[in-house]
């Protein structure tokens, strides 16, 4: 690798970070929908699912964390306008700092599932549909629950049922992230997608 | 963008940043380990009485600690209809106050000072690659981006409504992204040229 190839490197890398946490808080700003536990419904985790698919495990849990960050530092980017450090002790606080590991997780699916060669718009949109039930879903669920239990004091029982209500919503954000993929692929032929590009 | 950080002064803007995220740290994970109703409505107390003593500096973190309450009480009713009333209430109290500290820290607190505690406290981060050195350089950009998403929807809306005379909806988002990667790509290429990466 040449020093020029590293330094355009570091600086996409920059800038595709910063573009998939402001991708999160341009999400924060369509209307939540407000459940039962606190918990509520956001176009956000859309966002996650697409930073694993789109930039790969590494860049995907960078953006989130740069994103967690901004939220912690106050600023208001979470859906409702909600930020600062209290967001961190709510009920759904499990759900938002599982963001980075989900990220990461649909990164890592991603990259094994589309393997080494070229794909075609189709089986990249199949495999970012996965990536995105196993990222988005199982591990943001996972923290969810666990969240609930230590911070709302819910049995298990009662954080999984109460968990349950959002799956079909983010099985939608599933097949979306699947089809803005399809629609990158197409359009973006040189794009890697699970993080290969840089 | 604006933060939820006051303008108006009170008590606590003149404590340090690194001071008031400790006191922060400490006290929430007091709250989380100490069950105890008691200990938890003596806290309780305790912290809304802080709260209030900031006053009008406390109003745009209002909404968040109104959200908590309402959290709060669905949890609470929650445990009660499961018959645990007692640890619904300890539960929803513990909810409150920590929502609070976290909401007195984020109303009193420059961006910039937090930025400072935050950048310290984040470089083991850089083992796993994260630029910890240009947090504030990324955190501008996304800021900058973010404006760029609304100003890049509002001219595919506006473009696809000129087409076919509906609104656009969940159907602008693949193009937006296709839009944004590029303005990226440009942005990335600028920030090698300029800063030198």
């Amino acid at each position: 690798m040449t020093t020029e190839h590293r330094t355009e490197t570091r600086a996409q890398r920059i800038a595709m970070v910063a573009l998939f946490a402001a991708l999160l808080a341009a999400f924060g700003m369509i209307p939540k929908i407000d459940l039962p536990l606190g918990v509520p419904i956001t176009a956000q985790t859309l966002g996650v699912m697409l930073a694993g698919c789109m930039l790969g495990a590494r860049m995907g849990f960078q953006a989130m964390v740069l994103f967690l960050a901004a939220v912690a530092l106050g600023l208001p980017l979470l859906s409702g306008g909600r930020g600062g450090m209290g967001v961190f002790f709510l009920p759904s606080a499990g759900y938002l700092v599982s963001y980075p590991v989900a990220a990461a997780v649909a990164g890592l699916v991603m990259r094994a599932l589309t393997g080494g060669g070229p794909s075609s718009p189709a089986r990249l949109a199949g495999c970012a549909f996965a990536a995105s039930v196993v990222g988005g879903i199982v591990v943001v669920h996972a923290f969810g629950v666990v969240g609930l239990m230590l911070l709302a004091k819910l049995s298990f029982v009662q954080a999984a049922v109460g968990t349950l209500v959002f799956v079909p919503g983010d099985l939608v954000k599933c097949v979306l992230v699947a089809l803005i993929v399809h629609t990158v692929a197409r359009g973006l032929p040189d794009w890697r997608f699970g993080g290969r590009h840089l | 963008m604006g933060t939820l950080y006051s303008e108006i002064p009170s008590w606590m803007h003149r404590l340090p940043a690194g001071l008031k995220l400790l006191l922060l740290a400490l006290s929430s994970m007091a709250l989380l380990v100490l069950s105890d109703l008691r200990i938890q409505a003596l806290a309780f107390a305790a912290i809304a009485l802080l709260y209030a003593s900031l006053g009008a500096a406390s109003r745009p973190t209002r909404r968040l600690v109104v959200v908590a309450l309402i959290a709060s009480a669905l949890v609470g009713g929650l445990h009660a209809a499961t018959g645990q009333p007692w640890l619904g209430l300890a539960s929803g109290l513990r909810l409150v106050s920590t929502t609070m500290l976290g909401a007195m820290l984020t109303a009193t607190t420059r961006f910039g000072d937090l930025l400072g505690v935050a950048e310290w406290l984040l470089s083991p981060l850089a083992r796993l690659g994260l630029p910890v050195e240009r947090l504030a350089l990324q955190l501008g950009l996304m800021l900058r981006f973010a404006e760029q998403f609304f100003v890049q929807w509002q001219r595919l809306a506006d473009a696809y409504r000129v087409r076919t005379g509906r609104s656009g909806g969940w159907r602008l988002l693949a193009p937006l992204t296709i839009h944004m990667l590029i303005t990226a790509r440009n942005v990335a290429d600028a920030l090698a040229i300029r800063l030198k990466l």
